[in-house]
């Protein structure tokens, strides 16, 4: 009995009945309708979540008989997994936007329960004519939706839409009877079975039909300007159910009847491919939110298409499931959401969504639809697109995931810039949305956004608790938005102290030390972080985020795992940067680099994996000789991220413009997560024959990068500019030290990641402390801070001492460690370069000193103080760590160096010359005790003079800086910027020519959908059909 | 040979209906093209369904139950046929009623005035 | 103007396609496998001489519910598409010309035919498990007879209360009676609920005589409202 009640055919009793009986509740009232289309549409989804969960826990498909016969004589449906989940996501969304249509015409309320209806019957019918019933029962419930808004615009796009949608579906309905005409059969499975007979000219012109029809229906590239045209003049809520809904269930039925269409798997694939990129390339060009939202939608869909029809065949049956679900299921939650959203907010144009401003719930519900839209975590759509990309490269099909890529980052563009303009608002921006209850069913989107990342990242392999731990810390502030700000982050910090500790507990080796070093230098950046006191919506959940995420990334063992951590600390990165206004632009250009860095990582892991056949991180050191593309492949991603020059057109504008504090974390630990990458993935690297002369390419660049970004720094004028192109240059020199392949080489690149990480923490919370007191950030308006902040000042100077290499802090260490390991290795090119760099990094961190804090008082210090308490406690725990690291190098050193030896004890590149035969040529205690006294007196002799007047540096000073720094603009022409400036451009006009394709007249629409038939006709097959028919 | 004709007829039908679709201006001649292609369709249903000097596939004097399976038609072809008349049907409705909004909206029935949206 | 030559070249092309189904095609000699299953089974199971009424209302009534809730939706869709109260001035213009009186003729012959009509619907709804016809020709034919009427009398007032309603129940009793199938007999929508009775005779073939009239009635109802909608 309860059987029969579960049984998924009262899903369709209940929608044609629940339908018919609403002109009779109407006679009793308004509120009987509403229960009666909330009852049933609950009552749908518990029918299909029921048979979703015996089915996810191996029950056999359910087949649901008509009339009181079997197939192929009574048509029959079946619910599998793969129907049920798309069942469930359907009439769940349907349910949570039920509230959109409770106070329309009961017509309305009708049309929508049956749209519902015929979805579930598209998705689980098996009869092809029964399928052509559905299609049509859907469009027509469309049609009547549509009507919803009147405007002249909505009504010609309706009619474009119904002109089109009826063309296609006249294709439908011929391309079904061709084929009954070649089989005599219309069940669905049987025509599988028999596919071989669908031949000859009648057979292939029905396959082709019917192929076209469904593919039309998703709206692929160019033929869908009518498609276009309703999704932007639609309502909202309409809108969302044809990207949702009425796609979901036109790609099922293209699902259910790929194996039809299996001589045109690879047109198929093509056809969307191109449609993926194209409509994310015209996207970049969209001006208009819900349009915007079509362009994305038609693309989601294509890369579904492409999927299936890529994933198809035998034994596929589990990835299609994982792949093809967490993308539906991606795409249903976060476009269906994104739709609603756009219907809350009202606004018809990208740029008056600033109307978001000042409203966090509203941005935090939007951020996370933009991030799973954007195949991010911890959301299905990453999952997704990783088990599609494994899958790809492990058959070989590596310009598919190129397309892949390229598409999804076009869409990440404009995807993430319509966020990052909508975060700020401008003040006299007008918010027309309605109050926060109608936030109330996109929540419900999120939420089941977040569930279903938990189940696909499960099933992709993503067991253990822990790396989830950043987001559930994040999540846990959240609730945390009312309290003061400094409790807030002392809370913040507590959890991200535990956590870490709980992290980093039982790791070892070269792991271990970089969880430590990279928790350790977090916490006591991020103490800096409470010397503001204002309210900053989200920052401390994302702090903790990526403050957690950072020891969670050398815990990682397996490939997915690196990938999900690295993705999660660029994202809560990115959100940090666009917390200030101005940074906005920055942000952007900062996650696309980021993406693009990620995507080469992926393809890395991919090949990798496809390679070795394993995803553990250990199958690295298991590579073989091949392993060299690799390398390639990792070594920008990580490159990337490092702002190596050419690629490190992000860094300056986000390290610069990012909240200062935000700065200081960027710089100080954010970057070092690049450098951790790149040491595991250098593993690879020594293992190929190829791998040592690419090492030398990579010191290379590693110089080439700190020298130019030297001369770059001189020439700023911004502090946090400066200090900027100084993290850049320093990561160059950590970069060649990893280059260098050696155990020396490497020792050296801990060595300055510990120095670098502790020199650019100070300094950057110096620049925001400078920043607070005066409100300047130019060196020209600065001077003669040392006096009113001394504390600051002695900290800024014994960093910029440490940075720069002079005896006798860290730096020095690290720069003899690095030209010893050169040396050792030949590499004289590169050490002169070292040498080089370290004379113009002599020179901006100079002129840093002497124009802030001596000379003349500059006009914005006057009433500068010293700086609040808790930046000096970051700063001077700092100081501390350089202390004992400049005086105890061999406290840091050990066990760097243990660390280090299993990765080089098989190799023959560290012939077991020890640290101490290195130290012993320089016992840095009686040196370093001298230097600092030597020091300490040239200080106070410059100090001395300074206030006698006697030092006119000022003056003099300035114009050597800034004929030095003429001479390095000279050497440093802007090429970079120039060829990415170009790069964009030239997407832009790509996209601007391309859109011109939709010149909204309808009737050229629907001859683009004739032209698409007979290509697909053509390139199908037909050609030759017809050719060979002649004779 | 029957069918082949009726079944050529069907395809003519509706290529006279896309070019209709194509070429005329007035949204109501594209309405009766649209709805010449779903006739032309009809058409060839029928067409599909027949069988060489067959009948109606309905059991009375002409035609016993013996007899049946040798001598009727397709019944097949003839029952969606029926469904796809009125899906016809239903769908011309909606495109009229549509028509008559458009034209309310803009005074005119040529599909030119309608190029609202673009890009 | 411009896109003439574009648009012939696809008729063209789609022609040259069309041509090779016409060429490919030949002529059936004797029935599809399934096709002669129909033609066997539906008397001999289902007890109705007319296959394709068979078939349509119980092996495939599936669809034929489907097609049922397809009228349904126009029938709301088409309201919804026309609602508008404030399109006063557009409307009131062809109201007023549809408002003018019908001929002389045309009423006299309303007043005879309509009822002649309505019989006419009523037999070959009823008939339609024995020869020729059904619940949707009929139903058609009962929406000419309301058109006819309509033209006669274009002030006439639908009853639109009524119509909806009979509408609505005959399509929650169209879905019962398949429920009745599903627990009575083999399945959704299976016909042998009630008795096959004697072969041929009025009262035979199980449920689909009644199907046929409550989808005779349905139609009926639901092209009189489209039509009525039209009108507004």
């Amino acid at each position: 009995m309860v059987d029969a009640l579960l049984h998924p055919l009262n899903i369709f009793i209940i929608g044609l009945g629940g339908a018919f009986l609403i002109p009779l509740l109407y006679r009793l009232g308004r509120a009987a309708i509403a229960a009666g289309v909330v009852l049933a549409l609950a009552a749908m989804t518990l029918l299909s979540g029921v048979a979703l969960w015996r089915l996810s826990h191996g029950a056999a498909p359910i087949e649901i008989l008509t009339g009181g016969a079997r197939p192929p004589l009574a048509i029959n449906l079946r619910l599998g997994l793969p129907e049920a989940i798309f069942a469930f996501g359907v009439n769940l969304f349907a349910l949570l936007g039920v509230p959109y249509i409770l106070r329309e015409k009961y017509g309305t309320i009708l049309l929508y329960l049956l749209i519902v209806m015929g979805i579930q019957g598209m998705v689980m019918t098996r009869d092809l004519f029964n399928l052509f019933v559905f299609l049509e029962i859907v469009s027509i419930a469309t049609y009547g939706l549509l009507s919803l808004r009147d405007t002249p615009a909505a009504l010609s796009a309706t009619f474009k839409y119904l002109t089109a949608t009826v063309l296609a579906s006249s294709f439908f309905l011929l391309g079904t009877m061709l084929i009954y005409a070649v089989t005599g059969l219309l069940n669905i499975d049987d025509l599988i079975a028999s596919r071989a007979s669908i031949a000859g000219p009648i057979g292939f012109a029905g396959l082709i039909f019917v192929l076209a029809c469904l593919l039309l229906e998703l709206k692929p590239f160019p033929a869908n300007g009518w498609g276009l045209d309703v999704y932007e003049t639609a309502r909202s809520d309409v809108a969302a159910m044809i990207s949702g809904g009425v796609s979901a269930g036109v790609f099922f039925a293209l699902l259910k009847l790929l194996p039809l269409f299996e001589s045109q798997l690879t047109l198929i694939a093509t056809l969307g491919a191109i449609t993926f990129v194209c409509s994310n390339l015209i996207g970049l060009r969209q001006t208009r939110t819900q349009r915007l939202l079509g362009y994305s939608s038609i693309g989601q869909m294509a890369l579904l298409t492409l999927a299936a029809s890529l994933l198809h065949g035998p034994g596929a049956e589990r990835m299609t499931l994982l792949v093809i679900g967490g993308l539906f299921v991606n795409h249903l939650f976060a476009k269906v959401g994104l739709f609603w959203l756009a219907g809350h907010v009202g606004e018809a144009r990208l740029r008056d969504w600033p109307a978001l401003a000042g409203r966090p719930g509203a941005i935090a519900v939007f951020g996370i639809l933009i991030a799973a839209i954007s195949g991010l975590p911890p959301f299905p759509g990453f999952f997704a697109k990783w088990q599609l990309v494994m899958t790809l490269a492990s058959d070989g099909r590596l310009a598919w995931i190129a397309v892949i890529l390229v598409g999804s980052l076009l869409e990440a563009a404009y995807m993430f810039r319509w966020f990052g303009r909508s975060v700020h608002g401008t003040a006299e921006a007008q918010t027309s949305a309605k109050g926060p209850v109608g936030l109330l069913p996109i929540w419900g989107m999120a939420i089941l956004l977040v569930a279903g990342g938990c189940i696909s990242g499960s099933l992709a392999g993503l067991a253990s608790p822990w790396i989830v731990a950043p987001l559930a810390a994040g999540a846990a502030l959240c609730l945390l938005w009312n309290l003061p700000a400094r409790i807030q982050g002392i809370i913040a910090l507590a959890i991200v102290l535990v956590g870490g500790l709980w992290l980093v507990r039982d790791l070892s080796g070269l792991n271990r030390l970089f969880a430590v070093i990279l928790l350790a230098g977090g916490l006591v950046v991020s103490i800096g972080c409470l010397y503001r006191a204002d309210p900053r919506p989200g920052f401390y959940p994302l702090l903790a985020v990526m403050l957690l995420s950072l020891p969670a990334l050398p815990r990682t063992t397996t490939n997915l795992e690196f990938f999900f951590v690295w993705e999660l600390i660029t994202l809560s990165s990115y959100f940090l940067i666009l917390l200030r206004r101005e940074a906005r632009p920055y942000a952007l250009r900062y996650l696309l680099f980021s993406l693009v860095a990620a995507f080469f990582l992926l393809a890395g892991f991919a090949m990798m994996q496809a390679l070795t056949g394993i995803s553990s991180l250990a199958a690295f050191r298991a590579a073989g000789p091949d392993a060299a593309p690799v390398f390639i492949l990792l070594a920008i991603g990580f490159l990337i991220k490092a702002g190596a020059v050419g690629v490190h057109v992000w860094l300056p504008g986000a390290y610069a413009e990012a909240d200062d504090d935000v700065s200081a974390l960027l710089s100080a630990v954010i970057s070092k997560a690049a450098i951790f990458g790149l040491l595991v993935g250098t593993y690879v690297a020594i293992r190929s024959e190829l791998g040592l002369d690419l090492a030398r390419l990579l010191g290379w660049i590693g110089m080439l990068t700190t020298l130019v970004a030297a001369m770059l720094a001189v020439r700023q004028d911004d502090i946090k500019r400066m200090l900027a192109y100084s993290s850049m240059s320093q990561l160059g020199y950590i970069v060649a030290a990893i280059a260098l392949m050696s155990h020396l080489g490497w020792v050296t690149a801990l060595y300055l990641v510990a120095n670098h990480l502790m020199v650019k923490g100070i300094l950057f919370l110096a620049a925001a402390v400078i920043i607070l007191r005066t409100g300047t950030r130019m060196l020209s308006g600065l001077g003669g801070l040392a006096r009113p902040m001394p504390l600051t000042f002695a900290a800024a100077a014994i960093a910029i001492v440490a940075m720069s290499g002079l005896p006798p802090l860290a730096g020095f260490g690290g720069k003899w460690l690095l030209l010893s390991a050169m040396i050792e290795k030949g590499w004289y090119g590169p050490a002169l370069m070292t040498l080089l760099a370290t004379f113009v990094g002599l020179i901006y961190m100079a002129r840093f000193m002497q124009t802030i804090f001596f000379g003349a008082r500059g006009a914005a210090t006057a009433t500068a103080g010293e700086a609040p308490i808790a930046i000096l406690v970051s700063q001077y725990l700092l100081i501390a760590g350089i202390l004992i690291m400049s005086f105890f190098p061999i406290l840091l050193i050990e066990p760097v160096s243990k660390a280090i030896d299993p990765q080089f004890a098989s190799t023959l590149v560290w012939q077991g010359m020890s640290l101490e035969l290195i130290y012993a040529t320089w016992n840095p205690v009686p040196t370093m005790t001298f230097a600092v006294a030597v020091s300490i007196l040239l200080l106070g002799l410059f100090l001395l003079m300074q206030r006698s007047g006697h030092v006119g540096m000022g003056a003099r000073g300035t114009s050597f800086y800034e004929f030095s720094g003429s001479i390095f603009a000279a050497l440093t022409p802007p090429l970079a910027i120039r060829f990415w400036g170009d790069v964009s451009a030239a997407t832009a006009s790509a996209a601007e020519r391309a859109r011109k394709l939709y010149t909204g007249n309808g009737q050229t629409y629907n001859l683009y959908v004739l032209y698409y038939v007979l290509v697909l006709y053509a390139f199908g097959g037909g050609v030759r059909l017809i050719w060979t028919g002649i004779p | 040979m029957t069918s082949t004709v009726v079944l050529s007829t069907g395809l003519v039908v509706m290529l006279i209906g896309l070019w209709g679709v194509l070429a005329h201006r007035n949204i109501l001649r594209i309405i009766i093209s649209l709805s010449l292609i779903g006739t032309g369709t009809h058409i060839l249903i029928v067409a599909i369904g027949y069988v060489r000097n067959g009948t109606a596939p309905i059991i009375d004097r002409a035609l016993t139950v013996a007899e049946a399976p040798a001598r009727a038609v397709d019944p097949v072809p003839s029952a969606l046929v029926v469904t796809a008349i009125v899906i016809g049907l239903a769908v011309t409705a909606i495109l009229l009623a549509y028509a008559i909004r458009l034209y309310e909206s803009k005074k005119t029935l040529s599909i030119d005035a309608f190029r609202d949206s673009k890009w | 103007m411009m896109q003439r030559l574009p648009s012939a070249i696809a008729v063209l092309l789609l022609a040259l396609i069309f041509a090779t189904i016409a060429i490919g095609h030949a002529e059936q000699t004797v029935l599809r496998p399934l096709a002669e299953s129909y033609v066997r089974l539906v008397p001999h199971e289902l007890g109705a001489p007319n296959v394709i009424t068979g078939i349509l209302l119980t092996y495939r009534a599936f669809d034929t519910l489907g097609e049922v809730a397809v009228l349904f939706m126009v029938a709301a869709g088409v309201g919804l598409v026309l609602k508008e109260p404030g399109k006063a001035g557009a409307r009131s213009a062809s109201d007023s010309e549809a408002a003018q009186p019908a001929s002389e003729i045309v009423r006299t012959a309303a007043q005879i035919l309509v009822p002649l009509i309505a019989i006419f619907a009523a037999y070959i709804i009823m008939n339609g498990h024995i020869s020729a016809g059904g619940g949707f020709q009929g139903g058609a034919v009962i929406a000419s007879a309301v058109l006819l009427m309509l033209l006669a009398d274009p002030s006439h007032k639908l009853n639109s209360v009524f119509l909806s309603v009979t509408e609505s129940l005959a399509g929650v009793l169209f879905v019962l009676v398949g429920i009745a199938g599903l627990i009575f007999a083999g399945g959704f929508l299976d016909n042998r609920v009630l008795p096959l009775g004697q072969f041929g005779a009025f009262f035979s073939a199980g449920a689909i005589p009644l199907l046929s009239v409550l989808l005779g009635v349905k139609v009926g109802c639901e092209l009189s409202v489209i039509l009525d909608r039209f009108r507004a």
